[in-house]
């Protein structure tokens, strides 16, 4: 192809004489394309591949190795095999030369059709031809690269180099620097070790080459390009130095000698270089070394003051006592972990007999982390530690004494949880389970609060041994905790009380059931012998009080065994409907109690069929019939009404009913849902307890006479519809729908209105779309609408909050139709009347509810739907508070402020610099909601300031100045960590405002708040060592 | 007591930082203040109140300890903790910096310019007192240092008549030093106080000495005789004002129109003593005839009275306040 | 901090740390005065760096909580500080260092003092002196390098 030959020859002067760098490309694509083949182009450059002149050589080699990387997938075997040949050869060129021989040859390493013994070839030339360290950092990279490439697909062939290709690698390596070739390099010896490579005689020198850069020392440059850092350097040889065990006869004496150092990074570095090993080590490699690792480990645990060096040193400890534990065990051999175990008993178990027990800490964790090593590890140090511990506490008198030796029984029993395999092997402290438990209850049995809760931690974790508390030990746990239960005063020693009990309960049901229940059950229904006169004093009232208050919470604490809740739950009804009759005196506020306890178990129970009958078919039917029952009787003769129609009982109800709707067998709930419904409609009172109710309410429809203790039923209606899966159906719905509607815009009851449009929101938010409920839609807007629009309508406010919970329904799952309701609401907040409410109706939208529209109800919430509310909105706010006149702005501050709050943070962030001068006006707001909220989300703000609010530090600084001197107290503490962020910002920005800030915060410390003054401390603090000799 | 002392003028004289002292010009028209602002301020009365005439800002690096007034009034001299003492000429309302003198190695603790008018006496703490000669050409020369105490010299004061030196020190010591030769020596040291002593101020005629030091008493000093006409002086303690004050005594002042004797308290107060007309001259016995407990907010750093206007008297504090009061006879 | 020169104290015993101060209702009630206890000037001390060991005054144990006076009708605040060994030489800078703390942190009104635990240092007495004597305190803080070893040990400190 005479043509083509010319063509290809101009490429090749273009290129070469006429230092074009583009032909390469064009070559390549030509050759690709099939117009030349390589070895034709190799014959093209034959001339300049001759030149006496080495640059000539070098472009000719150069455009052939472009050409190469592009081309290297197409070749065939042979002409790998002449062009192999040839770069072989020119690696005995000029220098200039060397580097496109390099990149050809990388090339090549990359071909999938190398012949066999190329590979082999191709590397002793390199080793033999090329000096690595004296290439530049490129042409260094690219070796490394050839290497990996090669050991990925052509392993069996350079094991067959045998131990040259290590040393041949060794000394490509020695003396490199940077850290991207480093990189590179341990990847390659790592390939080597784990691969199984032969290193012959070469493993020291394998391991010095690379050990030599141990511990890293390493900072990145600023603005590096490449982002290298210094964890990566550590990581990658760690895992070259950890990576096999024989390098252990030399990396041990390293490490050790390494420990020794003074900087703290080398430290922790090498121990957890040491833990990485040491798992993959065997007793052998260990043995000469031991004693030298233990000094070093016990003297960096005992005095170190990091924690990180700490832990790093127990981990090390774990890991060497586990690799011991893993020896097997010869008749003749000496049981050498014994003999290890021996020395640090030595070591450590006398610090534990201490006077004072200043060392006690450091020792018993060394301790604790060779027990969590193994099973057999725990036996060993358990009976020798543990006799000593036990008879240091049955002697000592001093309580914080006992309190510390308790915890650290505490942390050996929890250490040796995490060795313990399953199974059957018994209990590490299986002998001493008597006395353990005799100084759990002797220290329960005490005043001291610490002592307490540290013995109910060790119960708890007792508790947690598998097989090791016998029935009578948890029995007498159980009447302690019952005591204490029954008499503690101290708050945090009754917290610690009630969680102990939940989790004994959880493990050992019986003795809960059969002992603490009854008692619990007993001491809250009596009530004192004499009436009248001689009633109790407010002490005795208050501490029986409580005493409810305990009984409450512990019932729901032990509530998650089956067992346990058949016995609870009935407990709790039973406080409901003695408050109820009267029977029994509880107070409104014991009765809440007992409604969240009922929740709470609601929550932890396991959903099962046999806990979705007790809630569905026996709890909610009580509530819901005793509530009723309430609500009919209105007030009573005797102007007494029942608990149940209060508010705050009725608020606790609901959740009770919507959890169990929400999580325990959607069958049951369904059942629940339609037998609510058919009450609420229909007036069906079939399915109630206690059926002795009138046949015809109407607990939805306005009815004369009607008190609102019926309305207010609807909030019940609500938890047992609106919480439902969504598989699951609400029957007649668009009756229901109807009624909803009807009810929140008419009824006059706060709570009955609100939860009415509560429960129609949640109903829409989750109903299906279509044309049906987007005409329920527009009809329940246009009625809203029109109540709204007319300023002398009775109903106003309710037809407003039925707008607010609809707009957050459809917002909620991104409905069209949400625009026009918040459009309606920004358009409130210049309403005279209504305009705050709007304000306040904005964290309404964007918070989360409790009660229904969240998705523990099932609700259609969409993400990010805060964000997306907000970006569509922001202009209009910003719009709106421009245009407002003076009086209503505070309204768009209110409402800015309550939407800008609930963003996640990184929004907030990247959002804020918009809208930083209305924010700068919101500190300048009277209202003091509108102060706190601004101050809270400028707070993250300041952290990493935007140039737009350097920009404004002036009015910055002065605003928040003015807020320090704040009547609020939540608006001063604010305030100052506001002052207290900006502290940080650049320097020379800040100076100047230094003397004047420091004069301003010294007010604030003298003020009469202590959580103010220490905002203001720290925060002065921080000024002061501002432009200051050792400060910023 | 028949005697009031009642407050006539607060200022804020140097703020953000602390005053610590006043002094009045010799013809009672000027008050000088220094403070850890670096600067010296001169206030001037102004009807009813005093201003700010002028700020003397750039002459030390450091805080300026104290202020003096030369005899003629004419030149003002500030020790400063920058270990340099300036020198300052007045220039109508202004002044300007004339001279610094340096030679000490750390804080000027205190200035004072003899009455003659030719000599000036700096101390510092670096346990030295140097005594410095003026001649017509305002050129200064240092003609002794005397390294009589062991420690930091916290002030000096010289004799109303006699060319007689004295300084306190943290050494708890008072030493008085005459001219012999050239050269001044330590010719009295004065042992008693227990702890530093702040403060010196001789009465007018100049034979009894006020010391007050942080073991919160202030004594009174007499010469006596010496017998065996030895050199050394012979002052003895003749009266010790214990009881009055909370905490550490910084300043006392020998009113030399009245005789009254005014102090400067860390415990915010400011008191003044009188002493009663018929005691013993060799056992005086002072009682107190008024105080402020909180005339200032906090520590009070020096008292000074003014030297032509019965009565009226100077107190300055660490929250930067200079107060004018008068010590009046109450009706 | 630990450079060629060898430590004093090389071993110091490491104390624990005392958890952090709960909080009560009256001081989240927006009504009561809280005064200043001794708790909250103990607060204001104990993370003070130790200007050798990377440990805090209330890790050394050189200050404790029960050593803490503080009379906030009176204004006034008593500090007890013990030095780790007798003849420390850090014991003046200690010192220095909770005046320091305490004069930026405190109001204006409090009279500060600030002493060695009697016995327990040899120089007590000269310490004492220097640190009671507020121009001697004032033109230390002037001293640029003795400022910036001050200002270290206020910083908060990372590992």
């Amino acid at each position: 192809m005479a043509a083509g030959s010319t063509a290809l020859q101009s490429l090749v002067e273009e290129f070469v004489s006429g230092l074009q760098d583009s032909k390469a490309k064009d070559t390549a694509t030509a050759v690709k394309d099939g117009q030349f083949s390589v070895l034709q182009l190799v014959e093209a450059l034959g001339l300049s591949l001759t030149s006496s002149q080495p640059h000539t050589r070098a472009r000719g080699v150069q455009l052939l190795s472009e050409v190469l990387q592009e081309c290297y997938g197409n070749l065939t075997e042979r002409e790998v095999e002449v062009l192999i040949a040839f770069y072989e050869n020119r690696l005995k060129d000029h220098y200039v030369v060397t580097p496109p021989v390099l990149q050809g040859l990388k090339a090549l390493t990359r071909c999938t059709a190398l012949p066999t013994g190329s590979a082999v070839s191709m590397l002793r030339s390199l080793f033999q031809d090329v000096h690595v360290q004296s290439l530049m950092l490129a042409e260094r990279s690219c070796v490394y690269s050839m290497l990996i490439n090669l050991m990925e697909t052509r392993e069996a062939e350079l094991k067959g180099l045998g131990a040259d290709f290590v040393f041949g690698f060794v000394q490509s390596m020695d003396g490199e620097r940077d850290p991207r070739n480093l990189l590179l390099a341990f990847q390659i010896a790592q390939n080597i070790i784990n691969r199984g490579y032969d290193l012959g005689k070469f493993t020291e020198e394998l391991f010095e080459v690379t050990s030599c850069y141990f511990p890293i020392d390493f900072t990145p440059p600023p603005n590096d390009p490449h982002g290298i850092t210094k964890e990566q350097l550590i990581q990658a040889l760690r895992a070259v130095l950890a990576g096999t065990p024989k390098f252990a006869e030399f990396l041990l004496p390293l490490l050790i000698e390494k420990l020794d150092s003074d900087v703290q990074s080398a430290k922790l570095d090498s121990l957890q270089t040491l833990t990485a090993s040491v798992s993959q080590y065997e007793r052998k490699d260990l043995a000469e070394f031991l004693e030298g690792l233990w000094v070093s480990l016990r003297r960096e645990v005992f005095q170190t003051s990091s924690e990180k060096i700490e832990s790093a040193g127990l981990a090390a400890l774990t890991a060497l006592t586990s690799c011991l534990s893993r020896s097997v065990l010869n008749s003749d051999s000496e049981d050498s972990l014994s003999t290890f175990l021996d020395v640090v008993l030595k070591d450590c178990k006398h610090h534990l007999c201490e006077p004072d027990l200043k060392l006690v800490w450091p020792s018993a964790k060394l301790l604790q982390a060779a027990c969590s090593a193994s099973n057999r590890a725990s036996h060993i140090i358990a009976a020798s530690a543990m006799p000593s511990l036990i008879e240091q506490y049955n002697t000592r008198t001093q309580c914080s004494h006992r309190r510390t030796l308790l915890e650290v029984v505490q942390r050996f029993i929890q250490s040796v949880k995490t060795s313990q395999s399953p199974g059957n092997e018994e209990s590490v402290f299986l002998a001493f389970r008597q006395s353990l438990c005799s100084m759990v209850f002797s220290a329960l049995s005490e005043t001291n609060s610490s002592l307490q809760i540290t013995a109910t931690s060790v119960l708890t974790s007792l508790a947690q041994q598998a097989g090791l508390l016998l029935d009578s030990d948890i029995e007498l746990a159980v009447d302690h905790l019952t005591r204490l239960l029954l008499t503690e005063e101290d708050d945090r020693v009754s917290l610690a009380v009630v969680e102990c009990a939940g989790t004994l309960a959880e493990l050992h049901p019986a003795a809960f059931t059969t002992k603490l229940i009854p008692r619990l059950k007993k001491e809250m229904f009596s009530e004192p012998m004499e009436q009248g006169d001689n009633s109790s004093t407010a002490s005795e009232l208050h501490s029986r009080h409580a005493v409810r208050q305990q009984c409450l919470s512990a019932l729901a604490a032990i509530s998650i065994q089956p067992s346990v809740v058949q016995e609870s739950t009935p407990v709790l009804l039973e406080v409901l409907s003695s408050a109820h009759t009267g029977s029994v005196g509880f107070s409104v506020e014991e009765v809440v109690l007992a409604c969240r306890s009922l929740q709470r178990i609601a929550e932890q129970v396991q959903d099962t069929e046999e806990a979705g009958r007790c809630f569905h078919d026996v709890i909610i039917l009580r509530l819901l019939s005793l509530a009723l029952q309430a609500a009919l009787q209105g007030e009573g003769s005797s102007g007494r009404h029942s608990p149940l129609v209060e508010e705050v009982v009725l608020s606790a109800i609901v959740p009770v009913i919507s959890t169990s709707c929400s999580r325990l067998q959607p069958m049951f709930a369904g059942q629940t849902a339609s037998r609510a419904v058919s009450l609420f409609l229909d007036g069906d009172v079939s399915f109630l307890p206690d059926n002795s109710f009138p046949s015809n309410i109407q607990l939805l429809k306005k009815q004369q006479g009607d008190s609102w203790t019926q309305s207010q039923m609807v909030c019940l209606l609500m938890g047992c519809v609106c919480s439902l899966p969504r598989s699951v159906e609400v029957p007649q719905i668009d009756q229901l729908l109807s009624q909803l509607e009807e009810m929140s815009c008419s009824c006059s009851h706060p709570l009955s209105y609100t939860s009415a449009a509560k429960c129609f929101a949640a109903l829409v938010n989750k109903r299906s779309q279509g044309d049906s409920l987007d005409s329920f839609i527009q009809r329940t807007m246009k009625r809203v609408c029109s109540e709204l629009d007319s300023p002398s309508s009775p109903v106003r406010v309710q037809a407003f909050t039925l707008m607010i919970w609809v707009a957050k329904a459809l917002l909620l799952r991104y409905h069209p139709l949400s625009t026009a309701l918040t459009d309606k609401l920004f358009s409130l907040l210049d309403d005279a009347d209504l305009g705050p409410m709007a304000a306040e109706g904005f964290s309404l939208l964007m918070s989360d509810s409790v009660d229904v529209l969240n998705r523990a109800c099932h609700a259609d919430v969409r993400i990010m739907y805060r964000q997306r509310f907000f970006s569509e909105n922001s202009a209009k706010l910003v719009q709106g508070f421009n245009a407002a006149p003076q009086e209503k702005k505070s309204n768009y501050l209110k409402a800015l402020s309550n939407i800008v709050n609930k963003l996640p943070k990184q929004v907030q962030v990247t959002e804020l610099p918009a809208l930083l001068s209305l924010l700068l006006e919101a500190l300048s707001c009277p209202d003091q909601g509108v102060q706190l909220s601004t101050l809270s989300c400028l707070e993250p703000v300041l952290i990493d300031p935007p140039p737009a609010l350097i920009q404004q530090l002036e009015a910055l600084v002065s605003r928040l100045l003015a807020l320090v001197g704040s009547p609020a107290m939540n608006v001063r503490i604010a305030s100052l960590r506001c002052i207290h962020a900006l502290s940080r910002f650049p320097v020379h920005e800040i100076l100047p405002f230094r003397a004047r800030v420091l004069r301003a915060l010294a007010q604030p410390l003298d003020d009469k708040k202590r959580l103010v003054r220490r905002e203001a401390v720290q925060a002065r603090g921080e000024w002061f060592l501002l432009g200051s000799p050792g400060g910023r | 007591m028949k005697e009031a002392l009642t407050l006539v003028h607060r200022l804020n004289a140097h703020p953000d930082s602390r005053c610590w002292f006043v002094s009045w010009s010799p013809s009672g028209t000027l008050l000088a203040s220094c403070g850890g602002d670096k600067a010296i301020r001169i206030w001037g009365r102004e009807g009813d109140s005093w201003i700010c005439k002028s700020v003397l800002q750039d002459g030390h690096q450091r805080t300026v300890r104290k202020v003096a007034w030369s005899p003629c009034g004419n030149y003002l001299a500030s020790a400063s903790f920058d270990a340099t003492t300036c020198i300052w000429k007045k220039k109508n309302d202004d002044f300007e910096s004339l001279t610094v003198l340096e030679g000490h190695e750390n804080e000027v603790k205190c200035v004072a310019w003899a009455p003659s008018g030719n000599l000036l006496a700096t101390c510092s703490r670096d346990k030295s007192v140097w005594v410095w000669e003026v001649d017509e050409e305002d050129e200064y020369e240092c003609v002794t240092v005397v390294n009589a105490h062991t420690q930091d010299v916290k002030h000096v004061v010289w004799h109303p008549t006699q060319e007689l030196l004295a300084s306190a020190s943290y050494d708890n010591n008072i030493c008085i030093y005459k001219e012999e030769d050239d050269d001044w020596e330590c010719r009295a040291t004065l042992t008693g106080h227990t702890s530093t002593v702040w403060s010196l101020s001789f009465d007018a005629a100049g034979q009894r000495l006020a010391s007050c030091s942080d073991d919160r008493t202030v004594k009174i000093w007499k010469e006596f005789p010496n017998e065996g006409g030895q050199d050394d002086l012979l002052w003895k303690c003749v009266c010790t004002l214990s009881g009055y004050h909370g905490r550490t005594v910084y300043d006392v002042a020998w009113c030399q129109l009245t005789g009254a004797l005014a102090t400067a308290c860390g415990d915010d107060g400011v008191r003044v003593f009188k002493e009663d007309e018929s005691g013993d001259p060799d056992q005086p016995v002072f009682s107190l005839a008024a105080q402020v407990t909180k005339a200032h907010s906090q520590d009070v750093n020096c008292v000074s009275w003014s030297p032509k206007e019965p009565g009226l008297l100077a107190s300055c504090s660490d929250n930067g306040e200079i107060a004018i009061w008068r010590f009046h006879e109450e009706d | 901090m630990s450079g060629g020169t060898r430590l004093e104290n090389a071993n110091p015993v490491i104390f624990q740390r005392s958890l952090e101060r709960l909080l009560t209702a009256s001081e989240a009630d927006e009504d009561v005065h809280d005064p200043i206890d001794d708790r909250e000037i103990f607060d204001l001390i104990r993370s003070i760096n130790d200007p050798e060991h990377p440990l805090s005054l209330e890790e050394l144990n050189v200050v404790e909580q029960v050593r803490v006076k503080v009379n906030d009708a009176e204004s006034t605040v008593s500090v007890e500080f013990t030095p780790t060994i007798p003849h420390c030489s850090m014991a003046t800078l200690i010192g220095l260092s909770i005046k320091v703390k305490l004069l930026r942190s405190l109001p204006d009104r409090f009279k500060i003092d600030v002493h060695i635990t009697p016995g327990t240092h040899a120089s007590e007495e000269a310490v004492n002196k220097q640190l009671a004597d507020k121009e001697r305190v004032a033109a230390a803080l002037e001293n640029s390098s003795l400022l910036e070893v001050v200002n270290q040990c206020l910083s908060i400190r990372s590992i």
